[in-house]
């Protein structure tokens, strides 16, 4: 009942008639039922309404198109490309070694022990990956920005951004920005789903402002088994291999290599004698960026500059599965290289290499042989250890000997440094003189191959053992010498074996000699023999690829660079053999009668001119007959013919190519050249179609880059391509310019032999090389670090030698602190990181560089330094310090170098100040702004002025105007009004400053790495360690200013003047009055109703003064009440504040003290 | 930047050259043993002007030679380029000695180069500065040299062995050399604010090795202080060469007289051909008085001087003996050709010259020092000629201003 009547008692609902609800609501309705729509959309809604708007609509358009559009650079990157670099970045703790070690366990299903060093994984047909991680320390992530190519941030998702994160961020915008990817880890601490939720949606737009609207974020939901989840990693693997990497405009100019090995060579004895030598060190790596020449010089991060002392190209160490031809079944296919993680065959540590050999590929029981000989040692030494020990003792890897062996076949000219390893070569190659072992060699297959000394009983027998194909083979060779007690002493086998070796070397060399010189053929014979001694049955079938490599080296090269080696004789001879048909060579020869050898190295002081005129021997023009010759050489000729004359060179000596090469396999970088393109370019092409060719190769890759390019602009949403891909633009031109240009290049590269390229083009970016460096600091070995990368950037012309360099620079925003000028900075610039003094500066108006104190808060300023130079528009990042625990933001400044010069022009403002001594008209003496008649010489005709206001000039000393005994200083001026004596005269002028010339290269390789590198110490710095107050200049300081009151004398009007005064300016002294005035003095009388009016007035007067006072006296009291409330309430409040405070500061305090020990 | 380590070279050969290597890839040399063995030891009076002229146009560089001049320090500067300069050239070489380095010199410097050189202008040792101005430019503007700005004015002659010749010289600045095979227009696109330079390729070459046919023969002769008959005849002579071959050949004449004839009597000839492919062979000479030489004795020409005519025919034969010789350039510009091609971008270029000059060979030698690069050479023996490969050093002028 009672329900039914509170059901009763509450209104119906009443649907709405009417209100945007209900419009929307039957439109809806209406779309439902299928009801047409009676109004008609506006037909002119869309339609031009204005033409101006719409010309400027299709201008921002046509505007937008064009910013997107930029310019193509050259790609000048011919070989294989190297492993792209992931860096894997974050703080400590994020778990980076952890994403590594999944990643990789992802694509070679290989478990990693531990991230030392970078490790190279191949990752698909056509793609390797180079991973590396990123040290904690400020100069690692330098370093790391450097190289990455891909940049994998990981951050604490639990925790949120750490500073470190947005330093590297800044670091590698500053040098170029490579891709960028964030991963958010640690996100299986969060309990709430929301709560994650929320987190993720903040962290991940904070990144974008970061870095831009729509950046990668990845997310790694937790760890399963103590690794992350292998979906996860397999979406994370998938991204990393779609990213496409773009150029950056230092990296294209310059060299590089990431080593990812280090290897000590300096003799042994060397060190023996002083631990504390300079070493000669190997460095290998990936070479990136461009081609780098034989003679460039190399800065090693955080060590020095240095010049490359050798050179050697390896076959890669994992190579391309493409490129690597699989030999046999057994072969696995190398999915990874970490020489210093102890993955793969090869562990690489600080004194030792160790090799990883599956059990079932070596038999042990053979080797008990040896076991079983006493060993002379206290300590128990098996035969691994040993095989280990001589393997250590092999200086060279196998690999580098078999690339030796393969060069040598060929008869290329090899660099006297290594010739070395030619001697070993030579030694092992009898070793498998069957042809299939050969091949294995030039496959550069595993074969383990390694000798080891064995002391025995009875003399010294020399152990070869070779592993080959899972069989250990050990050849003993005998020799007289005595080999050492130490068995680690590996110079002393280096000897015995040259010695040993010494027959076959002598032969050898001579090959070489002959094979560089190549003139007398007499001797080749012999050169033949010796070889085929060496080398057996494989130089039968190399026989016909010998004589070719012969032929095709160009004598022409040799006569004009191995001067010094060859003889006049020789150049003579050369002149003959090629002069047959017409006089070739015949000036040179005429030369080197007339000069004496002229072409000689020793005729040092020839003149120097480049005309080379001879009227001696010209024919007479003048007869019919002689110019016939030439006839075709003028328009007037025979145009066919003339014609000709270009194609025939061209296309003869393509045929002549294709003679040389044939079809053959360049085994050392795995490429083949079938040369179809020789082929088809045949012998009767002409050039114009050769150049239609090479459109067509340019086309065709351009398509393919097009084809990506758009792949890549689908992700963005926004294609404004398609518009364009039917009518070819003029970037699109410049493109295909730029691909023709590669195509041309390529091809008239591959048509040089391997060794006169690398002379020409240096080595291709993506070879593996080994850098020797002498003269290194020990500490570099020393401290030596895998963890840390070892960067080795080339240096270009004239980037080695220092100068003032102007800079655009910006204080950080995030810094908190202005630069002071003069203060210390370290500067990561180029390939270096060195500490400098700058001086900020700022352009006026009038293109003068005022010096700055500070540099400004929030805008640019010019820094000039001094330091090794770099081209102009190179960025760097500047840092105040580099200590690991320190907080705040670290980075101080980013800025961008302008130009360079050697000298400075900064200028800041110098007021002097002086007093006038002597005054004339207007002309004045000013004394105590000069202090000598030299310095006013150098003011003469600056302009002057005082307090007051008045302008003048400097005339000149003004010494003979004055007294004869007159003080040095005394200038005389002039100005445009007297002046007095109380004026005080100013001159402000511009003096120059000095930029200091100091560069402090850091050496963080050459410490420990966790110690902080410690350079010039600013200002601050040192005053606070030696407690040194801020000196004061008195002067400077603010005092309350003391102004007298002035009394003035009363104004006296002479008596005679006051007379001729008018009457109203005359003084009128009036007498004072003794009695008041008669308006003082009369008494007013009021009638009746004026006083009962004035008295109600008073009365009301009175009543609102008394009512006003009360209000007051009530107000006051309110207001003390009050007073006294809030007195109350402050001194609660102030308690509770301070214990919060205090609270907080303990937490902070724990919190701080927790980080540093996890970082220590 | 602490201690500089100096390249250590010998003797005087290609002094030249090495300075301006030495100054473009910024590495300071010694050179030693400078004529020590000869009767006038040490560096010689044009090579003295010639320092003298590097000091002018770059700055902050050190020039140290010891008593006897026979020991050149040299530490680089940077080329500052600049207006109003002024340099008078000793008198002992012609203008085309200082030229030819300083035309590349100019090309990397930080500001336009405009220098007044004075001296002997025309001499038979060096290129004449018609030459310079008539072959040498066109080829400089093959490697992307804008055409704006690259001029050689010739406001006196002035002949051995007083001189008094004037000439202004004007170089642009470039930020790189780009490789001869593209001829690269520029002209910009102007949409609203912003500016999109375009290159546009006109494929006139793809690469340097297209000598073509000779189309015209130029020339110029000139004649100071005497008498303007010796110009006729040698124009009469020389037309009669090429008579035989080309009946596009124009000889223009200049004479000059009063100030601007310099103070020696003298004569000359500067001939060029011009091919169908824009290549620019010449030939040269110039008649006058010997100069004495630093011993006293007067030099060998004085009495090998010929009379006009001869001097007409031997130069029309020489041209004629360099085209047979084939290449895209003449003998003489080998080596600004080589050096050019070192200086371009790291691409290839291949050119094609005739035999190789001393001169040439030497240059290659010193570009391989100096810059590292190394050129490949394939002889063409059906021509005679030699093709040269090489990938450029990709000099940037690291001096140049970020605008």
């Amino acid at each position: 009942m009672a329900a039914d009547d509170l059901m009763s008692s509450q209104k119906s609902h009443r649907t709405r008639k009417s209100g945007p609800t209900m419009r929307k609501k039957s439109e809806i309705d209406k779309k439902k039922r299928g009801v047409a729509d009676n109004k008609q959309p506006n037909p002119r809604a869309f339609s031009v309404r204005s033409v101006v708007k719409a010309k400027r609509l299709k201008i921002r358009a046509v505007e937008k198109e064009q910013r997107r559009i930029h310019l193509p650079t050259a790609d000048r990157t011919y070989g294989e490309p190297p492993p792209f670099v992931v860096v894997v970045q974050g703080p400590p703790g994020v778990g980076k070694s952890l994403v590594i070690k999944s990643l990789v366990k992802h694509f070679t299903h290989q478990n990693v022990p531990e991230v030392r060093g970078p490790i190279t994984i191949v990752q698909g047909k056509k793609k390797r990956i180079q991973f590396v991680e990123c040290p904690n320390d400020i100069n690692g992530m330098i370093d790391c920005a450097k190289v990455a190519d891909l940049a994998i941030l990981l951050i604490d998702g639990s925790y949120g951004f750490e500073m470190e994160t947005f330093e590297f961020l800044n670091i590698m915008q500053v040098h170029g920005f490579p891709k960028v990817m964030g991963v958010l880890t640690h996100l299986d601490k969060f309990k709430d789903v929301k709560k994650l939720r929320k987190t993720k949606q903040r962290l991940k737009h904070r990144f974008w402002t970061e870095i831009y609207n729509g950046a990668k974020l990845f997310y790694l939901s937790g760890l399963i088994h103590g690794k992350y989840s292998q979906r996860e990693v397999l979406n994370l693997s998938r991204f990393i291999s779609v990213i496409k990497f773009h150029p950056l405009s230092w990296r294209t100019s310059h060299p590089y290599v990431l080593a990812d090995r280090l290897e000590d060579v300096t003799p042994p004895e060397k060190i023996q004698m002083d631990k504390k030598c300079d070493r000669n060190i190997t460095l290998y790596g990936y070479l990136r960026g461009c081609n780098l020449k034989k003679g460039m010089k190399v800065h090693i991060a955080g060590v020095g500059d240095y010049s490359l002392a050798g050179v050697t190209a390896f076959p890669d160490p994992c190579p391309l599965p493409s490129a690597a031809k699989k030999k046999g079944l057994r072969d696995r296919e190398k999915l990874f290289y970490a020489p210093m993680s102890g993955i793969g065959d090869l562990l690489y540590d600080k004194d030792a290499v160790y090799i990883n050999i599956n059990d079932h590929l070596v038999q042990y029981s053979k080797t008990d042989e040896v076991n079983g000989e006493p060993a002379n040692k206290g300590r128990g030494k098996d035969v691994g250890e040993d095989l280990v020990k001589s393997l250590q003792n092999t200086k060279y890897s196998v690999d580098e000997k078999l690339e030796k062996t393969f060069i040598n076949l060929f008869g290329k000219k090899t660099s006297a440094s290594s010739e070395r390893k030619l001697e070993e070569d030579a030694q092992s190659s009898p070793e498998g003189s069957d042809t299939e072992s050969s091949e294995e060699f030039q496959s550069g297959d595993e074969v383990d191959d390694h000798e080891m000394d064995v002391d025995s009983n009875d003399g010294k027998i020399k152990e070869k053992t070779e592993l080959r194909g899972g069989r250990l083979r050990r050849k003993a060779i005998f020799k007289d010498e005595d080999s050492d007690e130490d068995g680690d002493d590996d110079n002393d086998d280096e000897e015995a074996e040259d010695a040993e070796s010494d027959g076959n070397e002598d032969e050898d060399e001579d090959g070489e000699d002959e094979s560089v010189s190549d003139s007398q053929d007499s001797d080749e014979d012999d050169v033949e023999e010796s070889e085929d001694k060496v080398l057996g049955n494989i130089s039968k079938w190399k026989e016909p690829l010998k004589e070719k490599g012969r032929k095709k080296n160009p004598n022409l090269m040799q006569i004009v660079y191995g001067a010094s080696a060859s003889s006049a004789t020789a150049l003579i001879n050369e002149n003959n053999e090629i002069s047959d048909d017409e006089d070739f060579f015949k000036p040179k020869g005429e030369h080197s009668k007339n000069l004496g050898g002229g072409l000689d190295a020793g005729h040092v002081n020839s003149e120097d001119c480049s005309k080379f005129v001879n009227y001696g021997n010209l024919k007479n023009w003048k007869e019919k007959e002689v110019c016939e010759d030439i006839r075709d050489r003028f328009t007037t000729g025979d145009w066919s013919k003339a014609a000709l004359r270009n194609k025939n060179s061209v296309a003869g000596d393509e045929g002549e190519d294709d003679e040389l090469y044939g079809d053959f396999e360049d085994l050392e970088t795995g490429e083949k050249h079938n040369d179809h393109e020789n082929m088809e370019s045949g012998t009767n092409e002409d050039v114009e179609a050769a150049e239609r060719r090479l459109k067509k190769l340019a086309l065709r890759a351009n398509d393919k880059s097009e084809l990506e390019d758009d792949d890549n602009d689908n992700g963005d949403g926004i294609n404004p391509r398609n518009s364009e891909a039917k009518e070819p633009g003029f970037v699109d031109k410049l493109k295909e310019e730029l691909e023709i240009r590669k195509q041309m290049n390529l091809l008239e590269l591959n048509d040089l032999d391997e060794d006169t390229r690398i002379d020409i083009e240096g080595y291709r970016t993506g070879t593996y090389l080994r850098l020797e460096i002498h003269n290194v600091p020990y500490e570099m070995v020393d401290f030596f670090d895998p963890c840390h990368p070892v960067l080795i950037g080339g240096i270009g012309f004239g980037e080695d030698s220092a100068g003032y360099m102007q800079a655009r620079l910006k204080k950080h925003r995030w810094h908190k602190k202005v630069l002071k000028t003069r203060d210390p900075i370290i500067v990561s610039i180029g390939w270096r990181r060195y500490q400098t003094i700058p001086v900020y500066a700022i352009e006026d108006r009038n293109g003068r560089h005022r010096m700055l104190k500070y540099t400004p808060e929030h805008m640019h300023c010019l820094a000039m330094f001094w330091g090794p130079l770099v081209p102009p528009n190179t960025g760097f990042v500047a840092f105040q310090n580099l200590s690991t625990n320190q907080t705040g933001f670290r980075i101080t400044a980013t800025s961008v170098v302008l130009e360079y010069n050697h000298q400075t022009h900064i200028a800041k403002k110098i007021k002097l100040v002086g007093h006038p001594c002597k005054i004339k008209k207007n002309t004045a003496f000013i004394k105590d702004m000069f202090t000598s008649d030299l310095e006013i010489a150098r003011f003469e005709g600056s302009s002057v002025r005082t307090v007051s206001g008045i302008r003048g000039q400097v005339k000149k000393a003004g010494k003979n105007m004055l007294d004869n005994n007159a003080q040095e200083g005394i200038a005389r001026c002039t100005f445009e009004d007297q002046i007095k004596m109380s004026d005080i005269v100013f001159l402000r002028a511009w003096t120059p400053v000095e930029v200091p010339q100091f560069y402090n290269p850091l050496t963080t390789a050459l410490q420990p790495r966790d110690k902080t590198w410690t350079g010039m110490k600013t200002f601050r710095e040192l005053r606070s360690e030696h407690n040194i107050p801020i000196p004061v200049n008195k002067d400077s300081l603010y005092k309350p200013i003391e102004r007298k009151t002035k009394k003035f004398n009363p104004l006296v009007i002479p008596k005679k003047l006051q007379a001729e005064l008018p009457f109203a300016s005359k003084p009128k002294n009036k007498p004072a009055r003794k009695r008041p005035d008669l308006d003082a003095r009369r008494a007013v009388v009021m009638e009746p109703e004026e006083r009962k009016a004035h008295a109600i007035v008073q009365h009301y007067k009175l009543m609102s003064k008394v009512k006003i006072n009360k209000k007051k006296a009530k107000e006051q009291e309110k207001r003390k009440a009050y007073e006294a409330e809030k007195a109350k309430k402050e001194v609660i409040s102030k308690k509770r504040n301070r214990e919060e405070r205090r609270e907080r500061y303990r937490t902070e305090d724990k919190q701080k003290k927790k980080m540093r020990r996890g970082q220590d | 930047m602490g201690k500089t380590t100096y390249k250590r070279l010998k003797g005087s050969q290609s002094f030249r050259q090495r300075l301006l290597l030495a100054t473009l890839s910024s590495t300071p040399i010694i050179i030693d043993e400078i004529r020590a063995d000869d009767m006038i030891p040490g560096l010689l009076r044009h090579e003295m002007s010639l320092l003298r002229l590097f000091e002018t146009v770059s700055d902050d560089c050190v020039v140290e030679v010891n008593e006897t001049g026979t020991r050149l320090k040299y530490k680089p500067g940077i080329v500052m380029g600049g207006k109003n300069l002024v340099h008078s050239c000793a008198l002992t070489r012609s203008m085309g000695y200082y030229l030819e380095p300083l035309l590349v010199l100019g090309l990397f410097g930080k500001k336009p180069l405009s220098i007044r050189l004075k001296g002997v202008t025309d001499d038979p040792k060096d290129l004449s500065v018609d030459t310079v101005r008539n072959a040498t430019l066109h080829i400089l503007k093959r490697f992307g040299v804008p055409s704006e700005g690259l001029d050689l004015k010739i406001e006196a002659r002035g002949v051995a062995p007083e001189g008094g010749g004037e000439v202004l010289l004007t170089v642009p600045n470039v930020q790189s050399l780009t490789v001869c095979t593209f001829f690269f227009i520029f002209f910009s696109f102007l949409t609203a604010s912003y500016v999109l330079s375009v290159y546009i390729s006109l494929f006139q070459a793809v690469q340097w090795v297209e000598e073509g046919m000779v189309k015209k023969i130029r020339g110029w002769t000139f004649s100071a202080r005497v008498s303007s008959d010796f110009e006729h005849s040698m124009r009469f002579a020389a037309r009669g060469v090429f008579n035989n071959l080309l009946p596009d050949v124009h000889i223009f004449n200049d004479h000059k007289s009063g100030p601007h004839a310099g103070k020696s009597p003298g004569y000359g000839i500067s001939l060029v051909a011009e091919t169908t492919a824009g290549c620019y062979i010449s030939a040269d000479t110039a008649v006058s008085c010997g100069r004495a030489d630093e011993t006293g004795e007067i030099d060998v020409e004085r009495q090998e001087r010929k009379p006009a005519e001869d001097t007409g025919v031997e130069i029309a034969s020489w041209l004629l003996q360099e085209i047979e010789k084939g290449g895209v350039v003449d003998s003489t510009h080998q080596g600004l050709l080589f050096i050019l091609c070192a200086l371009c971008q790291q691409d290839v270029s291949k050119v094609r010259v005739g035999t190789l000059s001393p001169y040439g060979v030497e240059t290659l030698r010193n570009l391989k020092e100096f810059l590292g690069v190394t050129f490949s050479f394939r002889p063409d023996p059906s021509t005679g000629t030699v093709i040269l490969t090489c990938v450029g050093s990709g000099l940037i002028n690291l001096s140049r201003k970020l605008s």
